[in-house]
């Protein structure tokens, strides 16, 4: 397997414009917590009425006293009452366990009883991980969900695992994220043959924790898994591998400092562009490149990261998500449901529950 | 319900739901020691056995339960009350 350096520009439009029209004539139910994120209910609601059409209807879990005034007539959503909500500072399991009838309980629910496919939130991430453990469940022989984030790299996104579902990883967990990230890149990112870097502190398989070190021996010992081998922190952006597996208190950090960095160098591009009508010039020649640069790096453009292994798709929104990231997180819900995804990890890894 | 047959139900919903290997399931393993369960493998594994056995289990209960043995030894009381 070789470096993907000369891979042809991908941007993250080009990965979620297949999303929407994912699965053709078939309708998808999709539940979005109205009442979840920074910006709930108006942005969020904003977001599921730009998703929703006669393929996708969107299920708005909310106050209804607050919500339906929201919505058109007309428009493809329905809405289900949930009077109660769980604050970002609420414990995430007591919470998932003893608030019934907060908005991510009663959407879930919803989910597990059939009456919709996906879920999307950009409220608590450890109690939509929480209740969705209790009440959508995991894929049989799937022994950790994990948060799959698609990373704003150059030239084309990758997928980063685990980045907060679990803080501490056995190196078992560790082969099933590499199976499962690998699933997603297939099914849901749309790379054929995705090829699979654990992350570590050296290229050697001897470099490592001692779960680091163990996992990298079951993951090439796994023939299913397209494994390139240890990447390090600066190979994610360089683009070595398109799936990197990572125990979820490391991903979480490398998540926000490559966000950080990458927002810290777009600002100092800025002001030197701004500094002189020389570099003022050379900035409107590099506007588009740019702006696409911009663009590539907006985590609004996927939407939300992917619980992968539960039953059914959820979708994790960022807190701060205005309604483009509402909408594309509810078509990356639809992609996820018109997949093969869940029917692929299932095959994967249920066959070989208990195995380690 | 016998003990026997309510220990064999918490096994295999530890085996199934929670992927804890079979043969560690004994009435004294320890949740979190033995079979390196999380916080919130016991709280699934709570609400199943509420589920499956049709009984309550409040959280300061729930805390109490550190042992497939004492998970067993819950129902047992649960169901005689």
């Amino acid at each position: 397997m070789t470096a993907s350096g000369a891979r042809p520009y991908v941007s993250p439009h080009d990965v979620t414009a297949a999303w929407s029209g994912a699965g053709g004539d078939r309708v998808v139910r999709v539940v979005v917590d109205a009442a979840g994120g920074d910006n709930a209910p108006a942005e969020v609601v904003r977001g599921a009425l730009a998703a929703a059409g006669p393929q996708t209807h969107v299920v708005l879990v909310g106050d209804e006293a607050v919500v339906r005034p929201l919505v058109p007539v007309g428009a493809h959503v329905s809405i289900v009452h949930a009077p109660d909500v769980i604050g970002s500072h609420d414990a995430p399991a007591s919470a998932a366990r003893n608030k019934t009838e907060s908005s991510i309980v009663v959407g879930l629910k919803l989910v597990h009883r059939g009456e919709a496919d996906a879920f999307v939130s950009a409220g608590n991430t450890g109690a939509v991980v929480a209740a969705s453990l209790l009440y959508v469940r995991r894929i049989p022989g799937v022994q950790r969900p994990a948060i799959c984030s698609i990373m704003p790299c150059m030239p084309a996104p990758i997928a980063l695992l685990d980045i907060g579902a679990n803080a501490e990883c056995r190196p078992e967990h560790l082969r099933q994220f590499a199976v499962m990230g690998q699933a997603f890149a297939i099914e849901v990112m749309g790379i054929p043959a995705p090829t699979v870097g654990l992350l570590s502190i050296g290229e050697e398989p001897e470099k490592g924790t001692p779960a680091v070190i163990e996992a990298h021996q079951l993951i090439a010992a796994d023939e299913r898994v397209r494994f390139y081998g240890n990447v390090e922190g600066r190979d994610i952006m360089n683009r070595l591998v398109d799936v990197v597996v990572t125990d979820g208190f490391t991903g979480n950090v490398t998540l926000k400092t490559i966000e950080g960095a990458a927002r810290g160098i777009l600002t100092a591009l800025r002001s030197t562009i701004d500094l002189s009508v020389k570099t003022k010039v050379g900035g409107l020649l590099l506007r588009r490149d740019l702006l696409r640069l911009r663009g590539a790096l907006d985590p609004e453009e996927y939407g939300g990261a992917f619980l992968v292994g539960m039953n059914a798709p959820v979708i994790i929104a960022h807190g701060s998500s205005k309604a483009r990231g509402i909408a594309n997180a509810v078509h990356q819900g639809r992609r996820g449901v018109v997949s093969g995804l869940q029917g692929t990890i299932a095959r994967e890894l249920g066959t070989r529950a208990g195995a380690v | 319900m016998t003990r026997e047959e309510v220990f064999e139900k918490v096994k295999e919903i530890l085996v199934e739901t929670l992927s804890v290997d079979a043969d560690k399931v004994t009435m004294d393993a320890r949740f979190q020691e033995d079979l390196e369960t999380d916080s919130l493998d016991l709280v699934e594994l709570v609400m199943t056995m509420e589920e499956d056995f049709g009984i309550k289990i409040s959280d300061e209960e729930a805390a109490e339960i550190k042992t497939v043995g004492n998970a067993v030894d819950f129902v047992m009381k649960r169901a005689e009350a």
